[in-house]
């Protein structure tokens, strides 16, 4: 017998008598553009709204320094270009990438970001800086309108929350563990 | 040895000890104030809870969805019944693709199958790459603790290790600057990985994806920078359908740390084009456990800590005293199921006041199996001799009046005429090692009772 085979025949024979699986009630709650700015300065990230998105290149050529090297499929002035294949070493070099984040989530700040939105999967994560462009109009307000929303998670999909950050060491807070050292959501109309 | 005389190590320094209690009160309070602040939150952990016991009793019709779903994914999925099978598989996939080294995000499973020790014998290099595991891994220590493993160090003891193996300077105790050196330091391991391992914080059967929840990002930088993902989970990870994420991402990280979720909460369910990704389901006794009906709620622990920051017992000996994978309260209920007799003390180590089930997120009963445990053992004759013998005596003695009378006026007699180092002696009484007996007093309250004028005489 395989090692699946005995696996399953020891759950059938000791798993207990079926119980229903429940209904999750849809919790609502606050999806307010100035609650989810909270949730997202609160988790060390923080929040610039654009005005429309034709400010979207002005407004980031402001907040971060020209001379980064910056992938972004949004923005003409990006200048590392970055797909799929691209390799490590090029990845390893970005400075700042300026990605399409989907919706956001005001209990928690955190703001969906699925595989067609990252050029490459490692980029959020290996950038020294993080942007995700995000409409006001695409807020909720839990989870559970979050997951609602998602009709399939794709290949590869995070709900990305603030900069990576750590607190292994004497439980001090400290921002830029192994991912991007900072997270600006740019808000726009 | 048993969880006290463990404890007892950790205890000599009393002032790291306070510390040590107040660091994960700390903790205790951030979740206090996360979870008051979510107005459903009793709602949620019955629903979790719910979810959970449907999920056990309809576990091999989930197992083998979601196989099917994740192969019709393109993943391929492996089963271990046991931690020697699942290292041979991971190990298997790494010579299959020529890997000489792996990079590894958190994953209390692959501690408790001892991967790390079975690669690097068979001339893997194996990094841990969260780095709480890091800095034990260079230390060559365990976990003291679920989701913050380095827990039981202090900002000197990590200047320390990095100054001895990452080459800072002595005395730079900033963890700032220490979190800088482990950044620039694990981002050369995580480009130069070729294979890389996860742990699985959940696995949705309806599709097949698997869910992994890090604040440092190190799982996704890893398994997106490598060529092969092997993803281990053990198999009480599963929930039925991608919506019941929406109650378990609200009460995990809201439990574990206070936090409303953790940074990266990444959904893998399909390998990128050209690489691979793999799923080894791990039995290693859950099977086993899901049919103690007594004991069978502890598989649907999520592993956010909770019951181990609020136990006076956890926070006052530390992770290590336990000596398991999975230290506090709900280790001590885990842990007998693996080995009885090894681990016949860890049920003792709990007050049994019942702060670990108010504060479990999935409603385990944990103090109700720590007593449960307790029977079990004592049945089993795995108690240690000194409390067999004096449970025997006391049993007897309550069961007889007029011998509990006796005894009674014999002690009161004894501790008052006795000289001192006789009656309080650490060596025949270890009740008086941390404390001092009370004063007798001049007669019992049978005496007293039966003395006053209103009641007859017994």
């Amino acid at each position: 017998m395989s090692s699946r085979e005995k696996i399953l025949a020891a759950v059938t024979a000791n798993q207990p008598a079926k119980v229903p699986l429940p209904t999750v009630p849809f919790f609502e709650g606050d999806a307010s553009v100035e609650k989810f700015t909270t949730l997202v300065q609160a988790i060390g990230g923080r929040v610039v709204e654009v005005a429309a998105l034709a400010h979207l290149e002005e407004v980031v050529r402001q907040l971060f320094p020209a001379d980064y090297r910056v992938a972004s499929p949004l923005l003409s002035s990006a200048n590392v270009s970055v797909d799929a294949q691209t390799p490590l070493a090029v990845l390893a070099d970005v400075e700042l990438a300026v990605l399409q984040g989907e919706f956001g989530v005001a209990e928690n700040g955190a703001i969906w970001l699925p595989e067609e939105n990252m050029l490459h999967r490692a980029l959020p994560m290996i950038t020294q800086h993080l942007a995700l462009v995000l409409s006001r109009q695409q807020l909720v307000a839990t989870m559970h309108q979050a997951y609602a929303r998602l009709a399939t998670v794709g290949g590869y999909g995070t709900f990305l929350a603030g900069p990576s950050k750590t607190a292994d060491i004497e439980q001090s807070l400290v921002i830029g563990a192994h991912g991007a050292r900072s997270l600006t959501v740019l808000l726009v109309p | 040895m048993s969880h006290s005389e463990r404890s007892d190590i950790f205890l000599l320094d009393a002032e790291r000890t306070t510390w040590h209690d107040e660091t994960l009160w700390f903790v205790r309070e951030k979740r206090d104030k996360a979870v008051y602040a979510t107005p459903e939150f009793q709602e949620l952990r019955q629903l979790a809870s719910d979810i959970k016991d449907h999920t056990l009793s309809r576990l091999d019709f989930y197992l083998q969805q979601f196989e099917e779903n994740a192969r019709r994914n393109g993943v391929h999925v492996h089963w271990a019944v046991d931690a020697a099978e699942h290292n041979a598989i991971v190990l298997g996939l790494l010579r299959q693709h020529g890997a000489t080294r792996v990079v590894k995000s958190k994953s209390m499973l692959t501690e408790e199958c001892h991967l790390n020790p079975h690669l690097l014998a068979n001339g893997i290099e194996v990094i841990d790459t969260d780095l709480g595991e890091r800095i034990i891994q260079l230390r060559e220590e365990a976990p003291s603790h679920v989701v913050l493993p380095a827990i039981h160090l202090k900002k000197e003891d990590v200047g320390d290790t990095f100054h001895k193996y990452l080459g800072t300077e002595k005395g730079n105790n900033d963890p700032q600057q220490l979190t800088e050196t482990a950044r620039q330091h694990l981002r050369e391991k995580f480009l130069a990985g070729q294979v890389a391992i996860s742990g699985v914080n959940f696995a949705v059967a309806e599709t097949g994806t698997v869910v992994v929840c890090t604040n440092e990002g190190n799982a996704d930088l890893g398994v997106n920078l490598a060529q092969v993902h092997i993803a281990c989970m053990g198999m009480e990870k599963l929930i039925p359908r991608l919506s019941d994420l929406s109650v378990f991402t609200r009460i995990l990280t809201r439990s574990a740390t206070g936090q409303p979720i953790t940074t990266y909460t990444s959904h893998f369910t399909r390998p990128a084009e050209g690489k691979e990704l793999h799923i080894v389901i791990v039995d290693n006794g859950r099977t086993q456990q899901l049919g103690r009906p007594d004991f069978r709620a502890s598989l649907k622990c999520i592993r956010c800590g909770a019951c181990m920051n609020t136990c006076p017992v956890y926070r006052r000996s530390g992770g290590h005293s336990y000596d398991f994978t999975i230290p506090g309260p709900i280790g001590a209920i885990l842990s007998p199921n693996i080995d009885m007799r090894k681990h016949a003390s860890l049920p003792f180590a709990s007050t049994l006041c019942g702060s670990c089930t108010d504060v479990c997120p999935v409603k385990i009963d944990i103090h109700t199996q720590l007593y449960k445990w307790r029977q079990v053992l004592g049945e089993a004759g795995k108690l240690p001799t000194s409390k067999k013998w004096s449970m025997r005596l006391l049993s007897r003695v309550l069961a007889k009046p007029g011998m509990y009378s006796a005894g009674g006026k014999v002690a009161r007699q004894a501790l008052r005429l006795l000289p001192h180092g006789l009656t309080h002696g650490q060596g025949y009484n270890p009740w008086a090692i941390a404390r001092e007996l009370p004063a007798p007093p001049q007669q019992s309250f049978r005496e007293w009772y039966a003395q006053q004028p209103q009641n007859d005489k017994a």
